[in-house]
């Protein structure tokens, strides 16, 4: 950890991520509008003291719905990554660890699951049970715990058959005691990398879900709704589509940035 | 007349986080035909100055300096093309490994006449293939006809060497560099290289280099010696004047860490004999499921007596390790009987870079064992661990270190605690000293000798080094194929083998 925090570009990602965290918990505190409240007369209103990042479409304060859509798309990816990186722990540490007839079956389902891609996979969800935030992130988490599942087995296979494994044995430990904390903390270099990964993958993938209109639903913000709202006015209100892109490309940056720098 | 004049060779690696210097001023000659040894440690800067001479150390990120003067060419500073002309035809060098040495795609007969088709372009395949019948018969490959069709992995890893000497030799090098070429082998196999390279060099007149960690190994080779020491050179001279009347400490450390032959170092005064540990009746133990399954251990019938050292000595693939693993119920795959009057038997492995989980501290990994079966609390669990790490030799302050930050032989002392944090009766030592350095390995054996007496400990010692075996057992097992062929008091067995692989191996080392 100490080495991470003198590698420059891991710590430019730090303050970036850091300053879209505290954006989107602080967000009600920092703008005094309401993101949802409608204003005929400031409709594609421009950038302004008042309005920093101008309105949309409805008069609504871009700036306000930005930090809303910020913690909304923040929410989905956190939560996403949560059950995929969950998920894909259990199925891949006991899979590589226990190996036989049960990780060959349990493989085979992961990889058919592995050969759709997230957003299909959500889309199937969201057709089975409607669209809403929950939904959202269940739908793409099970998606991401095939990539999850396979990393964390390949290091439990590599790990299982060290004689550090056998000496935990020896010791009087348990299976249950060997994966989760004699090999699992051995897959946390890489676990953390594959998180970050991760996460941009999640808020691409809540964008581009929000953005097809099976995501995120109206009036509520998300960065890839708003995107995808402000396409029809990308000639009147640049800014409309501008900043929520920015936000996004900022939050990606600043993880692709720590990752990188793990990784070194 | 010399044939290789090495003057104040440096080497600096720049790559680290300050510049490092892994050879120190290095100067030395090889005589026309001589033999040479270079002994030292890891880290001596042995194989890097042989390296060198064999031009293999073109990478970026180090500074040489120095001359390595051959045929009146410096071979550090002179072109690529004419370096080539010379690498692998006037000079050739055998590696550690006949493992990963040779490329496991290529037929071992294409490998061995590689030499020839770059050097010989005039010859003929014919030619070529005749040529390397001929290396291999040198060498003692036999089926040369065959051996020459087969790959790398269809070899031993003494048939491995054998063609990797034959590679080497093809093409008559005037100097051969041999960088630990028997320590991956058996020493049956060791004593037959070993042979193998003195007759090359009085049949043809090849000068040797010969880099080794083992002093009497380069005692029986070598007319001269060079003893190298953290990049310098500490000591040199003729093989007798170092060897009876060395004149530098460390020397003399070196020599004291190989156990000569019959030479006894400790024999355990507590046995008891009327009562066992451990006792196994027509033990069969298998590796492996379905059709891969396989029987490695045959038959074995022993017994082990309360307080003693057993010795359990075999070459690699003969099943010791696998049966050390069946009598701590880690191989499950068993037939016959076995009984261990030890509730928690505990093993030292050989590996002290895989036994320690490289993900926690030394403190979490010797406390682990209390957490499971004591259920102390933690202040207790600390001081405990406190008073191993003292007792093993180690400072406390490693408690809060990660196993990478230790040296081979203080995490083979970590592994050692940490089998004897469970207080057992018995002790499975699997080969505990091999991967350590020489000097290192004395003090580790010297560790377990007295914790087997603090702790009146009962030790299964598995090795394949029978100076090791007789220097400490008060009785040895000897293994071969599986099969227990042998076994008795240490002292009677080597005195009066009487199997007839026994008297092979016991010959084999000097």
């Amino acid at each position: 950890m100490k080495k991470l925090m003198k590698n420059k570009s891991f710590r430019a990602g730090l303050v970036i991520t850091g300053v879209m965290v505290f954006l989107a918990i602080a967000g009600p505190f920092i703008t005094p509008w309401d993101p949802e409240e409608m204003n005929r007369g400031l409709k594609f209103s421009g950038v302004s003291l008042s309005h920093i990042m101008g309105c949309d479409n409805f008069g609504r304060d871009i700036f306000s719905r930005v930090l809303y859509g910020l913690r909304t798309t923040m929410i989905v990816a956190v939560g996403t990554v949560f059950i995929g990186c969950a998920g894909g722990v259990i199925i891949g540490s006991l899979t590589g660890y226990f190996g036989g007839i049960f990780d060959t079956v349990v493989m085979r389902i992961n990889d058919v699951l592995f050969a759709f891609p997230a957003v299909l996979i959500a889309l199937v969800f969201v057709s089975l049970f409607g669209s809403s935030d929950v939904i959202l992130i269940v739908a793409l988490g099970v998606a991401f715990i095939p990539s999850f599942a396979r990393m964390v087995r390949s290091e439990f296979l590599r790990n299982r058959s060290l004689d550090y494994v056998a000496a935990a044995r020896l010791q009087g430990a348990g299976n249950f005691r060997i994966i989760f904390f004699h090999i699992l903390p051995n897959a946390w270099p890489v676990l953390l990398q594959s998180v970050i990964i991760g996460f941009n993958n999640a808020v691409l993938a809540e964008a581009g879900m929000s953005f097809l209109g099976i995501g995120v639903q109206p009036p509520a913000a998300s960065l890839g709704r708003m995107l995808s709202e402000a396409q029809s006015y990308i000639r009147v209100a640049p800014g409309y589509a501008l900043f929520p892109g920015l936000v996004i490309i900022l939050m990606v940056l600043g993880l692709g940035l720590m990752s990188r720098a793990s990784y070194e | 007349m010399n044939i290789l004049n090495v003057e104040k060779l440096n080497i600096e690696f720049l790559d680290h986080e300050g510049p490092e210097k892994v050879v120190k001023d290095v100067s030395f000659n090889l005589e026309e035909g001589g033999i040479l040894g270079i002994v030292g440690e890891s880290g001596s800067g042995k194989s890097m100055t042989a390296l060198a001479i064999a031009g293999l150390l073109n990478r970026h990120d180090m500074r040489k300096s120095g001359k390595i003067e051959y045929k009146g060419r410096d071979l550090l500073t002179i072109p690529r093309e004419e370096l080539r002309s010379f690498q692998g035809d006037d000079i050739s060098m055998i590696f550690q490994e006949p493992m990963t040495s040779f490329d496991p795609r290529l037929r071992i007969g294409f490998q061995v006449e590689e030499g020839l088709g770059v050097h010989r372009p005039e010859m003929t395949a014919e030619e070529k293939k005749a040529a390397a019948l001929e290396a291999m018969t040198a060498v003692g490959l036999e089926n040369q006809e065959r051996v020459y069709m087969l790959y790398p992995h269809e070899l031993s890893g003494g048939m491995r060497q054998r063609a990797m000497i034959a590679a080497a030799v093809i093409t008559e090098p005037r100097i051969l560099i041999a960088d630990e070429p028997t320590t991956a082998l058996d020493v049956t196999v060791q004593a037959q290289i070993i042979k193998l390279l003195r007759r090359i060099n009085s049949e043809k007149g090849t000068a040797i280099l010969f880099i080794s960690h083992d002093m009497s190994l380069v005692k029986q080779l070598c007319k001269e010696v060079m003893v190298m020491k953290k990049g310098s050179v500490v000591e040199r001279g003729s093989s007798e004047q170092v060897y009876l009347h060395p004149r530098e400490d460390y020397t003399v450390s070196l020599m004291n860490a190989i156990p000569k032959k019959g030479v006894r170092y400790y024999r355990s005064e507590d046995i008891e004999s009327d009562s066992e540990i451990a006792r196994a009746e027509k033990l069969n133990v298998f590796v492996g499921n379905g059709r891969g399954r396989r029987c490695i251990v045959q038959d074995a019938s022993f017994s082990i007596r309360q307080g003693e050292i057993m010795g359990l000595v075999g070459e690699s693939g003969s099943g010791k390790t696998t049966l050390g693993k069946a009598l701590l119920g880690i191989n499950k795959d068993t037939e016959g009987t076995f009984d261990i009057h030890d509730p928690y038997p505990q093993m030292i492995f050989q590996d002290p870079y895989s036994s320690l989980n490289p993900a926690r501290t030394i403190g979490w990994i010797l406390e682990e064992p209390l957490r499971l079966r004591s259920r102390v609390d933690r202040e207790v669990r600390r001081e405990r661990v406190n008073e191993m790490l003292k007792t093993v030799g180690l400072s406390e302050d490693m408690y809060s270190r990660y196993p990478d930050q230790l040296s081979g032989g203080q995490r083979q002392r970590v592994s050692i605690a940490s089998a004897l944090m469970q207080t057992p009766k018995l002790v499975i030592a699997d080969e505990p000293v091999s991967a350590l350095d020489v000097t290192v390995q004395r003090q580790i054996l010297e560790l377990i000798r007295e914790l087997k007496e603090k702790y009146s400990l009962t030790v299964l010692f598995i090795s394949h080094d029978l100076r090791v075996v007789y220097s400490l057992c008060d009785s040895v097992m000897i293994m071969k194929d599986g099969v227990i062929v042998e076994q008795g008091d240490t002292d009677h067995v080597y005195e009066a083998p009487a199997h007839e692989y026994t008297k092979k191996l016991l010959a084999a080392v000097d």
